[in-house]
């Protein structure tokens, strides 16, 4: 474009040029003939002159639109957004005003294009941002979300989605959500036609699902995407309340088994005083058997509460434990001695292995000695009269660790109740008519030994033949060496 | 009333006891057993007036054992109530399916347990007599 101009300048200049050498000749020619007039060469002279200076007019003119042009050309391919001084003529004619107001409106106008042009472009930016943002947070939760048009085709699907519905999200892009899922999770996908169709926000429903051959319960829920007052689509987003609902259902049996456990004691209780209130036990005999009922039901209400409270304190890490370097040996006999009175009054015998001198662990005594009595008062009521329970300790220096086992020839466990033995409230119900029990004393052991100590619980058993409970704990020089 | 056998069913062996005193000074004949099973064998055995079970009891339980009572034609209307610590175990519909005259919660007035014995076998007498 440069190049142009400057070739006209060229010819503007070489033109006025020669018309200025014509003009002069003209001159010369009019001042040969000046001592007689000559009217044509005055008439070419004045003609040379108009003809330079509509020249110099048209080039200026010519120059100009040239530049408005230019600078609009450039502003239209936005190669530059800069309105230019150049486009503004320099003249005060009506032309020179109408080619500015024509350049200073398409300038406006290719400014305000501009503008929008830049809202446009952030606008899409901040949108391809927030839907980057979107994706990122739907394919991070854990909970799966579907999204789906108008026309049920799949628009977006994270991997929890599509590992519950069974399909791999990319493939499934933009398809049939029928033909997605096939014939399975129809009801599913009945509920987002409806939920559709119904446009109402937030339609909820619980809904079961196979997650790895397991059922799992996924609560459901499903909301109208709107363009104006149309649907345009659903987004249904599906949060597993299996497990919710596990725990739900065992706080509902704990208060159950507890409400159960402490109403039985406190029915005796109230029974009796109910029954010496009203003067139902005539001699002092009855009176002293139903005081010493209502004692022994209290005794047994308290321990049930405490056994209640400690498994919830251990569990809650709110339990004070005092460790201390404790003898197996010692705190196992004084145990022995408390046990042996309930064990004669059945003819068991209760015994031990010639005790380890070197099996000291670090331990709190009490809790400990909560352990073994717990251990040794299951082995005796549930073994018949005549037979015997054993106490052994075994010490394995290498390892750095103490097993302790109580065996009894007693009735046996079902190999199948094994697993459940250690669980809150868990009672072997073929041994029920055997003896009382609440269900929480093993429960309690296992919490102190392996919560409370580092070690573990353990048990094997025969039917008929008799068990052995067991647990093994860290010795102490070993649990003090590792810290 | 008085000499109607009465059938207690419990794996609670003080509650059994207590009961048993309260009928027997009331005159009434008391027969016992500790678990549904042996409960609904003493009941075909015996042929009680009336039996008193407890829900929860190892083996069988006092619903199961009701149940079996109503599909033997000999127990079949044979009046129960419901002894349990498990209250809303038992919703009332089931209660009436099952033909359960009374249901009360433990901890229990044995004042009140004999008083609805006597309730459910005088109506019951009414009702043989009319």
């Amino acid at each position: 474009m440069k190049t142009a101009r400057s070739l006209a300048w060229v010819a503007v200049t070489v033109t006025v040029a020669s018309l200025c050498v014509a003009a002069v000749a003209e001159l010369q020619d009019v001042g040969i003939a000046a001592g007689g007039r000559n009217p044509v060469a005055g008439l070419r002279l004045a003609l040379y002159a108009v003809a330079a200076v509509g020249v110099v007019f048209l080039g200026s003119v010519y120059f100009r639109l040239a530049g408005v042009v230019t600078s609009t050309a450039r502003q239209l391919t936005l190669e530059g957004s800069e309105a230019s001084a150049e486009t503004k003529l320099q003249g005060t004619d009506e032309l020179s005003a109408a080619v500015n107001a024509y350049a200073a409106g398409r300038e406006a106008l290719v400014r305000q294009l501009c503008g929008e042009l830049e809202d446009l472009r952030i606008r899409a930016r901040l949108s391809e941002r927030q839907k980057r943002h979107t994706e990122a947070i739907v394919y991070s939760l854990r909970d799966a979300v579907v999204v789906v048009d108008e026309q049920d085709r799949l628009l977006m699907a994270n991997e929890p989605a599509a590992r519950l519905l069974g399909f791999n999200a990319e493939d499934a892009h933009g398809c049939a959500m029928a033909e997605v899922c096939g014939d399975k999770h129809g009801e599913f996908l009945e509920f987002l036609r409806q939920s559709a169709q119904s446009g109402v926000e937030g339609t909820r429903r619980e809904m079961e699902f196979a997650l790895e051959d397991q059922p799992h319960v996924f609560d459901t829920i499903v909301s109208c995407i709107y363009e104006g007052p149309k649907v345009s689509g659903v987004v249904a987003v599906l949060h597993d309340v299996t497990r919710e609902k596990e725990v739900s259902q065992m706080k509902n049996d704990f208060v159950s088994h507890v409400s159960h456990e402490l109403k039985t004691p406190l029915a005796s209780i109230t029974a009796y005083s109910e029954m010496l209130a009203d003067g139902e036990a005539d001699d002092e005999a009855t009176r002293k058997q139903f005081y010493d009922i209502i004692q022994t039901q209290a005794q047994r209400l308290n321990r049930l509460i405490e056994d209640i409270l400690n498994i919830s304190r251990i569990e809650s890490g709110l339990i004070k434990v005092t460790k201390e370097p404790v003898s197996l040996a010692i705190l196992i006999e004084q145990q022995m001695s408390m046990i042996r009175k309930y064990a004669e009054e059945k003819n068991i015998t209760v015994s031990r292995r010639t005790p380890i001198i070197f099996d000291q662990v670090y331990a709190d005594k009490d809790m400990l000695s909560q352990v073994i009595v717990n251990l040794l008062s299951n082995a005796v009521k549930y073994t018949p009269p005549g037979g015997s329970v054993r106490v052994a300790t075994d010490v394995d220096e290498a390892a750095g660790r103490v097993k302790v086992t109580v065996t009894d020839t007693g009735v046996g466990i079902p190999e199948e109740e094994l697993e459940h033995l250690f669980s809150k409230f868990y009672r072997v119900a073929a041994n029920n008519k055997h003896a009382k029990g609440t269900g929480l004393g093993l429960n309690l052991v296992k919490q102190i030994v392996e919560k409370v100590h580092n070690g573990r619980v353990f048990v094997t058993s025969k039917v008929g033949a008799g068990s052995t409970f067991g647990f093994e704990l860290p010795l102490a020089a070993a649990e003090m060496a590792a810290v | 009333m008085a000499g109607n056998k009465v059938l207690i069913a419990d794996d609670e062996i003080h509650i059994i006891h207590v009961v048993a005193i309260k009928l027997r000074n009331n005159g009434y004949d008391v027969i016992s057993a500790s678990n549904g099973a042996e409960a609904y064998d003493v009941a075909c055995a015996e042929h009680p007036d009336i039996v008193v079970t407890d829900y929860q009891m190892p083996l069988m339980t006092g619903v199961e054992m009701i149940e079996k009572l109503r599909a033997n034609e000999a127990t079949r209307d044979v009046p129960v109530i419901l002894l349990t610590a498990r209250s809303f175990a038992i919703s009332q519909e089931q209660q009436e399916s099952l033909g359960v005259s009374a249901c009360l919660s433990k901890p229990f007035s044995p004042k009140e347990l004999l008083k609805s014995i006597q309730d459910i076998l005088y109506q019951r007498e009414l009702a043989v007599t009319s």
